[in-house]
C-alpha cells in the first residue's frame, strides 16, 4: 500500500562529498605494458609513496572501475587526499623502466558526473 | 602549516536536496526541468523492469534531432529575419561547439531570446558592447535545436548536419538497490539509506563499478549503501546528445506514470548532466568549469508520486534554484 503524499522539504548541503573521484587514463610512450587491476592499485599507491610517504600511501583509494584495454580508470579518493592523489599522479614518469604519464580526464565530487563528457562528445 | 591546510583543500561544491510531492500544487519540478536548458546525458533507471514498454522506448527514440552549423557568423542570429523565423516562436536553443567555457569564447541562444556571451577580456574589448565581469574568472561551430526542416533549409548556404542522439539500453541482472523511504531524506540507520547515499550509488551503477566489495578487497571496498535489496533485473537506459527540456519533461511526465498500473520496483530515477562548456546552468545563473565543469540533477520517482530531487553543482556555480 503506497505511503501518504509526503510534505516538502529542501536540505543545501555545502561540500557533503567525503570522496572524490577522477577518471584517468595511463599512457605509455612507446608499446604498452600490461597492468591488472591489482598493478595499476599497486602503481598508485607506489606514486603516493614516492612523494607524500608512508602515511599517504595508506589514503583511504579504491579503483572502482579499470580497463586493462585502455589502462582506463575510474578512482575514488577520500576528499582531503585529492590533492596528494592528483600530484602523486602528475609527477609519475616511469613504470618498470618505461617512460608513462598519467592522463587526467575527469574530477569531480559526484561520481555521477563521471558517468558522461560533454567534451567527448564528437559531431563530425 | 597553511601548506599542509592547502594539501587537504577541495573546491567547493554544493548538492541541494529536496522531497515533495508531483500532486502539490506548488511543486517546482517542471520548472526546475524546463530552465536547465543545455542538456547533454539523460539517464533512466527501472529495478524490477526486464524489457521497457513500447511506450517508453518510442519516446525515447523520439528525443532528436539536433543540428550542427559550421563557421556559423554569430551576426547571423540577431538579424532580424534569424529572430522572426525562430527566436519569435520560442524552444530555440544554441550552444558554441567544442568551445571550453575556462579557455575560449563561448555563446549561447536561450529560449527566451536572450544571447548570452561568454568571452575572453581581447574579444570583449574589440566587440565594445556591455557586460560584466564574469564571476569566476577567470566561434565557431554551434549546436543548435529549433524547428527541423526549416533549420536545414535556412542555413542551408553552411554546412549544417543533422544529428540523432545516441541511445543505449541495457539490462542488469540481480542489480543490489538501496532501500528508500520518501518521507526520510536523511535516511535512517537500518531502515533507509539517505539521499546522498542515494546518489552516490547512482553514479556507481551508470559508471559500472562494482557494488559488492568486500571491506578487505584490495582493489576496491566500494559497496552497495545498507539497508538494501536484490532488484532481480534492472534497465537502464541512457540518451546523449543536445536534448531539450521539452523532451525531459515528457519522459519525467512518462515516468510518474510508471506506478500508474502496479509495479515491483518501489521508485525509479531520471538523471540529466548539463554540458559542462555551458555558459548557464538553471535560468541565467552564471555555470563556470574549475577542475569540473558538473551542474547535474536527478529525479527519484516513488510509487505513490513523493520525489526527491538533487541538484548537484561544482565550484563555479550559483546554488541551484
Amino acid at each position: 500500500m503506497p505511503a501518504p503524499a509526503t510534505t516538502y522539504e529542501r536540505i543545501v548541503y555545502k561540500n557533503p562529498s567525503e570522496y572524490h573521484y577522477m577518471k584517468v587514463r595511463l599512457e605509455f610512450q612507446d608499446c604498452g605494458v600490461g597492468l591488472n587491476a591489482a598493478q595499476f592499485k599497486q602503481l598508485l599507491i607506489s606514486a603516493l609513496k614516492d612523494l607524500f610517504g608512508e602515511v599517504d600511501a595508506a589514503l583511504p583509494l579504491d579503483v572502482l572501475t579499470y580497463e586493462e584495454k585502455t589502462l582506463s580508470a575510474i578512482l575514488r579518493i577520500c576528499s582531503s587526499g585529492l590533492v596528494k592523489l592528483w600530484s602523486s599522479l602528475t609527477l609519475l614518469g616511469s613504470y618498470k623502466g618505461k617512460n608513462c604519464a598519467f592522463r587526467v580526464i575527469q574530477v569531480s565530487p559526484f561520481l555521477l558526473a563521471l558517468s558522461g563528457n560533454s567534451r567527448e562528445l564528437v559531431l563530425n | 602549516m597553511a601548506t599542509l591546510r592547502r594539501l587537504r583543500e577541495v573546491p567547493r561544491h554544493l548538492l541541494v536536496c529536496e522531497k515533495s510531492n508531483f500532486g502539490h500544487d506548488k511543486s517546482r519540478h517542471r520548472h526546475l526541468v524546463e530552465t536547465h536548458y543545455y542538456n547533454y546525458r539523460v539517464s533512466f533507471l527501472i529495478p524490477e523492469c526486464g524489457i521497457l514498454s513500447k511506450e517508453l522506448k518510442d519516446l525515447v527514440m523520439e528525443f532528436g534531432p539536433y543540428y550542427c552549423v559550421k563557421d556559423l557568423p554569430l551576426y547571423e542570429l540577431i538579424t532580424h529575419e534569424f529572430i522572426n523565423t525562430f527566436v519569435k516562436k520560442g524552444s530555440c536553443y544554441a550552444l558554441t561547439y567544442n568551445t571550453n567555457i575556462d579557455e575560449d569564447n563561448t555563446v549561447a541562444l536561450l529560449p527566451n531570446g536572450k544571447l548570452i556571451l561568454s568571452l575572453d577580456k581581447d574579444t570583449y574589448e574589440e566587440t565594445g558592447l556591455q557586460g560584466r565581469p564574469s564571476q569566476y574568472s577567470g566561434r565557431k561551430t554551434m549546436r543548435f535545436s529549433a524547428e527541423g526542416s526549416m533549420m536545414m533549409s535556412y542555413f542551408s548556404g553552411y554546412g549544417i548536419q543533422e544529428h540523432q542522439p545516441k541511445i543505449a539500453l541495457s539490462t542488469t541482472p540481480d542489480l543490489r538497490c538501496p532501500v528508500l523511504r520518501s518521507g526520510l531524506l536523511g535516511g535512517e540507520p537500518e531502515a533507509a539509506c539517505s539521499t546522498r547515499e542515494l546518489f552516490d550509488w547512482l553514479g556507481a551503477v551508470f559508471s559500472h563499478a562494482g557494488l559488492n566489495n568486500e571491506p578487505y578487497n584490495f582493489v576496491s571496498t566500494y559497496c552497495c549503501p545498507q539497508p538494501s535489496a536484490v532488484a532481480a533485473q534492472a534497465s537502464l537506459c541512457t540518451i546523449t546528445g543536445f536534448i531539450l527540456p521539452e523532451r525531459i519533461c515528457v519522459l519525467l511526465e512518462r515516468l510518474c506514470r510508471y506506478f500508474d498500473e502496479p509495479k515491483l520496483a518501489p521508485w525509479v530515477t531520471l538523471s540529466v548532466q548539463g554540458f559542462a562548456d555551458s555558459p548557464v546552468s538553471w535560468r541565467e545563473s552564471e555555470h563556470g568549469f574549475q577542475k569540473g565543469g558538473e551542474h547535474l540533477y536527478n529525479f527519484v520517482i516513488f510509487n505513490n508520486q513523493d520525489y526527491w530531487l538533487q541538484m548537484a553543482v561544482g565550484a563555479n556555480d550559483d546554488c541551484p534554484p
